[in-house]
C-alpha cells in the first residue's frame, strides 16, 4: 500500500519525462565516453554552464508572470564591461564588490524593463526587443570598442571564479546558491508567489488587489539582477571581455527554461523541472564535445528537443482534456 | 431601527450611450437571503458590479449599515466585509486551493515567508465543512466547477464576509450539488451572514430565500416577501409584458424539410440527437443552459467534429469539417457571442459583412470595394441598421445593432439553413422586437431557422416546433399548439442526480 | 424621434478625404521622419550628400533586409511572431550556394534555395497553425534547428561560387542611377501591399489577426492560411538571401544572427502592431528607408555601428509609445488630477458635457430650419445658449460640490 503510493508518487511527478530523459543520456554517455564521469569533466561542465543556469533563472521569473525578455544577452554585456573597466580603473576592489555591482547594474537595466512593461503597459517583446540593442550599444559605449584580455584582470579577480571550494569552481556555487535562493522566493514568500498569481490570471489578481503593474517591475528587476550576476561572473570566469559578449544567450536561456516545463504564457513553472532542464542541456553539450566532429550538433539537437518537448506537453494536455471529456461523457 | 445592512438608493450606471442600471433600490435586511431576479440584461450583474467596487455608479447612494459609502474597487468592498462568488469564478486555475483563498490576505511565518503549513490548516478549517472531499494543496483547475464554488465561499468565509453575493451559483450544479449548497446558505444565514442569491430558478428562491427582488429593462421592478408572491406574478414581474405584444404575427408558409440530423453523438456533450426543420419554419431548441443546445449548432456547424450520427441537407447526407463547409453548403450560425465569435470590432461594418463571401467581391483577383459596401448596404437598410454609416466600426453600435450586423454577415451568404443561438442575449426590448421581425422575414423567403434560446416567452412565441435537450440528449419535442410553459419546463427539468440549470 | 426616416438612414460613407487627417496618419509621419534624416544628412554632409552614388549606396546597404520585413508583416498581422528567419535566410543560402559549387545552374539553384526557405516556413507554419504551439517558442527552437543544420552541413566552409549577378543586384544601379536592389525590394514590395490591401487573401490576414475565432466562424480556413504566411515569411526570408549573398559575396553558418530581431523592429517602427490585424504595407516600405539612411547618417557622424543600435532601440520604443497618448491616456490624467480619482466627478461632468452637446445640436438645427423668421432664429439660439451657460454653471457647481463632499469624507476617513 505504501509502496504503491511512493510509486504513483514519481510517476506523478511532474518532471518525471525530464528525469528519464536524463537518465538516457547518461545511460548512454556510459557507452560513449566513460572520462564523461570522471570528477575533472563534471565539474568542468558545471562551471561551464553557470552562467547559462543563473540567466536561466531570471528569465524564469520573467516567464511566469507572462513575460519574456529577450534583453538579458545585452544586460550581460553591460554588466560584464562595467565590471571589467571598474576592475581596471581601481584596482583595489574587492571582488565580490564588483560582482555585487554587476548584480545593481543589471537591475537597474532591469528596472527600465519592467516600468516600461508594467507601467507603460507596452508589450514584453517589443520593450526588451528595444532595450536588447540600447543595452548591446551601450555596452560599446563603456568598453569604446576595446576588448580586455586575461592579462588585464587583478589576481583576485581573475582567480575569483576559479576558486576550488571541494573541487568544484565558486562559480558553480552562485549558481547552486541561486537555484536555492530563487525556488524559495517563489515558493514561500509573498512576492514570489505573486508572480505566479499575474501570470496566471491577471483578472482575478485585480479582483484579489494585486498590483499588477508593481509585480511586473519586480520580476523585470529580478531578472535583470539575474543577468546582471550572470555579466559579472562571466567576465571573472572567461577573462575575456567585449561588448560582444552573451549575444544570442537569451534564446537558449529562454529554451532551457521551456524545456523544464515554464509555461511561456504565464503561472506555471517549478524550480525543480528548470534545474533538471539545465542539466540536461549542459549533460548534452559536454557529451557532443566529447564526441569528434560532433560538436555543431548542439544547436541543432537543442532546437529539436524543444520542439519534442513542447509537443509531448501539448500531447499530454490534450490526453487529460479527452479524461475529462470521457467523465462527463459518463453522467450524461 | 435601521435592520438594513445595506441599501442602495436611485443608484443609475450607464456605459457609453446604454443605460444599464436607472434609479435602482435595493434593501437587504441583515442575516436574511435575498434573492434577486430578472431576465438576461436585466442589469443585475451590472447591480452587483456596482455593490463590490467594480463599477462606480453614475449617480446614487449605497448605505452601509445607515452610513453612505464610495467604493473605489474591489479591495475596499472586501474590507468592509462585501464579497461576490462570480458566475465565472474568478480565480487562479494553475494555483493551489489553499493559495486561492488565501490570496492578498497570505498568513505569514515570523519571517516574513509563506506560512504554507498554517494555510493548508485554516484553508481545511473553512473547505471541510463545506466539502471534505476537497484536497486543498491540489491546483484550482483540476476542480468541478461546483468545487470551485465551494472554495469561493472558503475564501468569502475566511474574509469575514457580511454580505455574500452569489451569481448564479447553482447554474451548473447537478441536483445533488444543489441541495448541499442550499443547506451550505441555511448554515450560513444561520450564522448571520446576509446573502444576495441571484438566480433563473424558482426552486432556487423558494428553498433558500426569504425576499426576492425583480429588476427588468435595467429598472427596479418590486421586492416582496417568498411566500407572498406566487410564480406567475413573479413571472409577469420579471417579463412585464404580454407575450404576443412583443412577436410579430407569422406570415411564412412551412414547406418540405431542409435539414435533418440523425443520432448525433459527441463525446461528453451530448448523444442520440435527432430532429429536423423544413423551410419556412423555426424549430426553437430549449433547455437548460449547458443542456448542449450550443454544442449541437457547433457541430451541425463544423467547429466540432461529431463522434456519430449523420446530418441530412435536402434529403442527402453531408460531411462537415469545418465553417467553411458548413457555409457552403448552405448553413450558416449566429454564434452565441457576438464579441467573441461574430464580430470583428476594430474593422468596418462592411469588412464584417462580407467576411464570409470576400470572393462574391472579387474581380480579376483583386477585392472591389464599391461592390462589397453597396451589397452591404443594401443588406444593412434591409434590416434597419441604425449607425453611422457602413464604414463605422461596430464597437461603436449599440448591442441589437451590432446583433443586426450579424444577421447581415448571415444575409450575405447563400444560405438555407440558419441556425440562431441565443439571437436576443443582451438586448434591450425595442431592438428584440426588430430581430424577431428580421426572423419572420427570413422565414418568409424560404429560411429554415434553428433558434436556440433559453427564454421561454420568446420560444413560445416565435418557434413552430420545439425540441427541448436535457443533459446532452432530446427531452422532448412539441408542436407549437401542444406546448405549454409548463410542459417545455417539465421536459427541460432535471431528474434526480443530473445537471441542473436556469428555467425563465 | 426614431421615425422609419432616420431607421432607414442613408449608410453610404460621407465622410470624404480629409488633409487633416492624412497628414497625421502613422505612414506620413515615418516620410516626415525620413525627410529629417535627409535634411539631417544635407546640413551636416552638403558635399557628400549631393555627390553621386552616395544616396544609392546608403539605399543598397539597407536592401538586404528589406524583403524580410514584408514578410514579416504578414506574420505580425496574424498575430504571431517569427524570430527564426535569420537561420532560414542562411539555410536558403546554403541550399543555393551548395547546388552552385555542385555545378548546378543557377536558375536550379535558386529555385531549390526558394523552396527550402519556404519549406522552413511550413515547417513553422504547421507547428503554429496545426499544432497550436505558441509561435515565439516553435521559432525560437526552430532558428534553433536551422542554424543547427546549416552548422552540420557547412562546418567551417564559406560558400562563395555565387552567380556574378548576385553581386550585381545587391552593388549595381540600374543606368548608373537606380540601385537594382531596391527595384528589386519595391517590386516585392508592391506585389506585398497589393495582396494586403486588395486582396481576399489580405482581407482574411486581417480578420484572422483581429479575431481567429470570428475568422473560424466566417468559414475563414484558419490553420491552412496561416500555414501560407509562414510559408510566404520563408520565401521572402529566401529572396532576402539573395541580395545578402550577392552583398557579401560569400556565406557562412554564423552570418545572419539578429536579422530577424532587426525585421521585426522595422516591421513595428512601420506601424504593424505585434497584437495584430492593425497596420498597413507602406509603413514598413518607409521604415526600411528610415533605417537605412539613419545608419548612414549615423555613419557620417562617425558614431560606430554598435552604438547606432542604441538609436535604433530607442526609436523602436517611441514608435511604440506615440500611439499610447490617446484619448483614454489623457481622460486617465483628467481623471486623477482634476476629478481628484472620483468616477462619480467625472460622470458629472461627462454628462454635462452630453448635455451642452445636445444643446448645441438644437442650435445647429435652429439655424438649419428655414421656416424660422430671423427674430424666431435669434429668441431661440438665445434661449439655447441660456440653457448651455446654465447647464456649465450647473456642472460647475455639481462637482464643487461633489469635490467638497469627497473631501469631507476622506478627512472623516483619516
Amino acid at each position: 500500500m505504501k509502496k504503491n503510493n511512493i510509486l504513483r508518487k514519481i510517476l506523478n511527478y511532474k518532471e518525471f519525462g525530464l528525469v528519464i530523459a536524463l537518465i538516457v543520456l547518461l545511460i548512454a554517455a556510459l557507452f560513449i565516453n566513460k572520462s564523461f564521469f570522471t570528477f575533472g569533466n563534471i565539474s568542468r561542465t558545471l562551471t561551464n554552464n553557470s552562467v547559462f543556469a543563473i540567466l536561466t533563472v531570471g528569465i524564469m521569473f520573467v516567464l511566469i508572470t507572462g513575460g519574456i525578455d529577450i534583453s538579458i544577452g545585452s544586460i550581460l554585456a553591460v554588466s560584464g564591461v562595467s565590471v571589467t573597466e571598474l576592475m581596471i580603473m581601481n584596482n583595489s576592489i574587492p571582488p565580490i564588490v564588483l560582482i555585487l555591482a554587476g548584480i545593481a547594474i543589471g537591475a537597474a537595466c532591469g528596472l527600465i524593463n519592467g516600468f516600461l512593461v508594467g507601467k507603460m503597459k507596452i508589450v514584453p517583446m517589443i520593450v526588451t526587443l528595444g532595450t536588447m540593442y540600447v543595452f548591446r550599444g551601450l555596452a560599446f559605449v563603456i568598453t569604446q570598442g576595446a576588448w580586455r584580455f586575461p592579462h588585464m584582470f587583478t589576481e583576485a579577480f581573475a582567480s575569483y571564479a576559479k576558486t576550488e571550494i571541494l573541487g568544484f569552481d565558486a562559480i558553480v556555487f552562485w549558481a547552486v546558491g541561486l537555484f536555492i535562493v530563487a525556488g524559495l522566493f517563489l515558493g514561500y514568500t509573498r512576492p514570489g508567489r505573486r508572480l505566479y498569481a499575474i501570470g496566471t490570471s491577471s483578472e482575478s489578481s485585480k479582483v484579489a488587489g494585486i498590483r499588477e503593474d508593481n509585480v511586473k517591475i519586480l520580476a523585470y528587476v529580478l531578472c535583470g539582477a539575474c543577468a546582471g550576476l550572470a555579466g559579472a561572473l562571466y567576465a571573472a570566469n572567461y577573462l575575456t571581455v567585449s561588448s560582444d559578449i552573451g549575444k544570442g544567450y537569451e534564446m537558449t536561456a529562454i529554451a532551457i527554461c521551456i524545456l523544464g516545463g515554464v509555461s511561456i504564457t504565464g503561472g506555471r513553472g517549478r524550480m525543480d523541472g528548470v534545474v533538471i532542464a539545465v542539466i540536461l542541456m549542459s549533460v548534452i553539450t559536454s557529451l557532443l564535445s566529447m564526441i569528434p566532429g560532433y560538436s555543431v550538433w548542439q544547436d541543432a539537437l537543442q532546437g529539436a528537443i524543444i520542439i519534442v518537448a513542447v509537443i509531448v506537453n501539448i500531447a499530454n494536455g490534450s490526453l487529460a482534456d479527452k479524461r475529462a471529456l470521457r467523465e462527463r461523457g459518463n453522467r450524461i | 431601527m435601521n435592520d438594513c445592512i445595506l441599501e442602495l438608493n436611485d443608484v443609475v450606471k450607464t456605459f457609453g450611450g446604454v443605460t444599464a442600471l436607472s434609479g435602482v433600490q435595493f434593501r437587504l435586511k441583515r442575516g436574511e437571503v435575498h434573492a434577486l431576479m430578472g431576465e438576461n440584461g436585466a442589469g443585475k450583474s451590472t447591480f452587483i458590479k456596482v455593490i463590490t467596487g467594480v463599477h462606480q455608479p453614475d449617480s446614487g447612494t449605497i448605505l452601509l449599515e445607515g452610513k453612505r459609502i464610495t467604493l473605489k474597487n474591489t479591495v475596499e468592498s472586501q474590507k468592509l466585509g462585501i464579497a461576490a462568488i462570480y458566475q465565472h469564478v474568478t480565480s487562479f486555475p494553475d494555483l493551489s486551493v489553499a493559495e486561492n483563498i488565501f490570496m492578498g490576505q497570505e498568513i505569514l511565518t515570523k519571517a516574513g515567508t509563506y506560512n504554507w503549513r498554517a494555510m493548508r490548516r485554516e484553508a481545511r478549517k473553512y473547505i471541510e465543512p463545506l466539502s471534505p472531499e476537497i484536497d486543498v494543496t491540489k491546483p484550482m483547475s483540476t476542480l468541478s466547477v461546483a468545487q470551485q464554488q465551494l472554495v469561493e465561499i472558503a475564501k468569502a468565509l475566511s474574509r469575514n464576509a457580511r454580505i455574500l453575493i452569489m451569481d448564479e451559483p447553482t447554474a451548473s450544479l447537478t441536483r445533488h450539488e444543489c441541495e448541499e449548497l442550499y443547506s451550505i446558505v441555511d448554515r450560513l444565514k444561520a450564522d448571520g451572514v446576509s446573502i444576495i442569491f441571484i438566480t433563473h430558478k424558482f426552486e432556487d428562491m423558494y428553498r433558500v430565500a426569504g425576499r426576492v427582488t425583480v429588476f427588468r429593462d435595467s429598472q427596479y421592478i418590486g421586492s416582496w416577501d417568498v411566500n407572498e408572491i406566487s410564480n406567475a406574478k413573479l413571472i409577469e414581474a420579471m417579463v412585464g409584458r404580454e407575450l404576443n405584444q412583443l412577436y410579430p404575427e407569422k406570415t411564412s408558409e412551412i414547406k418540405q424539410e431542409v435539414l435533418r440530423v440523425e443520432g448525433l453523438y459527441k463525446e461528453g456533450y451530448f448523444k442520440d440527437i435527432s430532429f429536423d426543420v423544413r423551410a419556412g419554419e423555426v424549430l426553437a431548441l430549449t433547455g437548460l443552459v449547458g443542456a448542449g443546445r450550443t454544442e449541437v449548432c457547433q457541430t451541425i456547424f463544423g467547429i466540432m467534429k461529431p463522434d456519430k450520427g449523420r446530418i441530412l441537407l435536402d434529403g442527402k447526407e453531408i460531411k462537415i469539417n469545418s465553417p467553411a463547409d458548413a457555409l457552403r453548403y448552405g448553413i450558416g450560425l449566429l454564434p452565441e457571442d457576438r464579441q467573441l465569435q461574430g464580430l470583428v470590432y476594430e474593422l468596418p461594418i462592411y469588412q464584417n459583412v462580407s467576411a464570409p463571401v470576400i470572393n462574391n467581391f472579387v474581380k480579376r483577383g483583386l477585392i472591389s470595394v464599391k461592390d462589397e459596401m453597396a451589397k452591404a448596404i443594401e443588406l444593412c437598410r434591409k434590416i434597419k441598421l441604425k449607425a453611422k454609416d457602413i464604414a463605422a466600426p461596430p464597437s461603436s453600435l449599440s448591442g441589437g445593432n451590432q446583433q443586426k450586423v450579424v444577421f447581415a454577415k448571415l444575409l450575405n451568404c447563400d444560405l438555407k439553413v440558419l441556425i440562431l443561438d441565443e439571437p436576443t442575449k443582451g438586448i434591450d426590448v425595442g431592438a428584440k422586437n426588430s430581430i424577431y421581425e428580421i426572423i419572420n422575414e427570413l422565414t418568409a423567403s424560404g429560411y429554415a431557422v434553428i433558434m436556440v434560446s433559453s427564454e421561454m416567452p420568446e420560444v413560445l412565441g416565435m418557434a413552430d416546433r420545439i425540441v427541448v435537450m436535457r443533459s446532452g440528449r432530446v427531452a422532448g419535442c412539441f408542436n407549437i399548439e401542444d406546448a405549454t410553459q409548463e410542459k417545455i419546463l417539465a421536459a427541460s427539468l432535471v431528474k434526480s442526480d443530473e445537471k441542473g440549470g436556469s428555467a425563465v | 424621434m426614431s421615425t422609419p426616416e432616420i431607421q432607414t438612414r442613408d449608410l453610404a460613407v460621407k465622410e470624404k478625404f480629409r488633409l487633416s487627417r492624412f497628414l497625421v496618419r502613422w505612414e506620413m509621419i515615418l516620410v516626415y521622419i525620413l525627410a529629417a534624416i535627409n535634411l539631417l544628412l544635407v546640413i551636416l554632409r552638403p558635399n557628400l550628400y549631393f555627390e553621386s552614388g552616395t544616396i544609392q549606396s546608403i539605399i543598397r546597404s539597407g536592401m538586404d533586409i528589406s524583403v524580410m520585413v514584408l514578410g514579416m508583416i504578414f506574420v505580425l498581422m496574424l498575430g504571431d511572431i517569427d524570430v527564426s528567419v535569420g537561420a532560414i535566410m542562411i539555410v536558403s543560402c546554403m541550399v543555393m550556394g551548395l547546388l552552385l559549387d555542385a555545378g548546378a545552374p543557377a536558375a536550379v539553384a535558386i529555385i531549390a534555395g526558394i523552396a527550402a526557405g519556404g519549406l522552413c516556413g511550413v515547417f513553422n507554419g504547421v507547428l503554429v497553425a496545426r499544432f497550436r504551439m505558441p509561435a515565439v517558442i516553435v521559432t525560437i527552437a526552430t532558428s534553433m534547428l536551422f542554424r543547427g543544420v546549416a552548422e552540420i552541413v557547412m562546418g567551417e566552409n564559406t560558400l562563395k561560387n555565387f552567380p556574378d549577378w548576385f553581386s550585381t543586384l545587391a552593388w549595381g544601379d540600374l543606368g548608373g542611377l537606380i540601385p537594382y536592389s531596391m527595384l528589386f525590394f519595391l517590386a516585392v514590395a508592391v506585389i506585398f501591399a497589393v495582396v494586403l490591401h486588395k486582396t481576399k487573401f489580405g482581407r482574411e490576414l486581417y480578420i484572422i489577426g483581429n479575431s481567429s475565432t470570428v475568422a473560424q466562424y466566417s468559414g475563414i480556413r484558419v490553420v491552412r492560411i496561416k500555414i501560407i504566411v509562414f510559408a510566404v515569411m520563408g520565401v521572402s526570408a529566401a529572396l532576402s538571401g539573395i541580395l545578402f549573398a550577392g552583398r557579401l559575396k560569400g556565406i557562412s553558418s554564423g552570418m545572419g544572427t539578429g536579422y530577424e530581431l532587426k525585421a521585426i523592429a522595422i516591421a513595428v517602427l512601420g506601424g504593424v502592431s505585434t497584437n495584430g490585424g492593425k497596420g498597413k504595407a507602406y509603413g514598413p516600405v518607409i521604415a526600411v528607408f528610415i533605417m537605412a539612411f539613419m545608419t548612414k547618417t549615423l555613419d557620417l557622424l562617425n558614431v560606430h555601428a554598435n552604438i547606432q543600435i542604441i538609436f535604433q532601440g530607442i526609436i523602436l520604443l517611441i514608435a511604440v509609445m506615440i500611439p499610447m497618448f490617446n484619448k483614454e491616456f489623457f481622460d486617465g490624467l483628467k481623471l486623477r488630477f482634476v476629478f481628484m480619482g472620483d468616477k462619480n466627478i467625472e460622470a458629472i461632468s461627462r454628462r454635462s458635457a452630453k448635455e451642452q452637446q445636445e444643446l448645441k445640436a438644437g442650435i445647429a438645427e435652429v439655424y438649419a430650419d428655414r421656416s424660422l423668421t430671423e427674430g424666431e432664429r435669434k429668441a431661440k439660439v438665445n434661449e439655447y445658449n441660456a440653457d448651455i451657460a446654465a447647464s456649465k454653471k450647473k456642472c460647475r457647481d455639481d462637482i464643487k460640490r461633489a469635490k467638497d463632499e469627497l473631501k469631507a469624507r476622506r478627512k472623516n476617513v483619516v
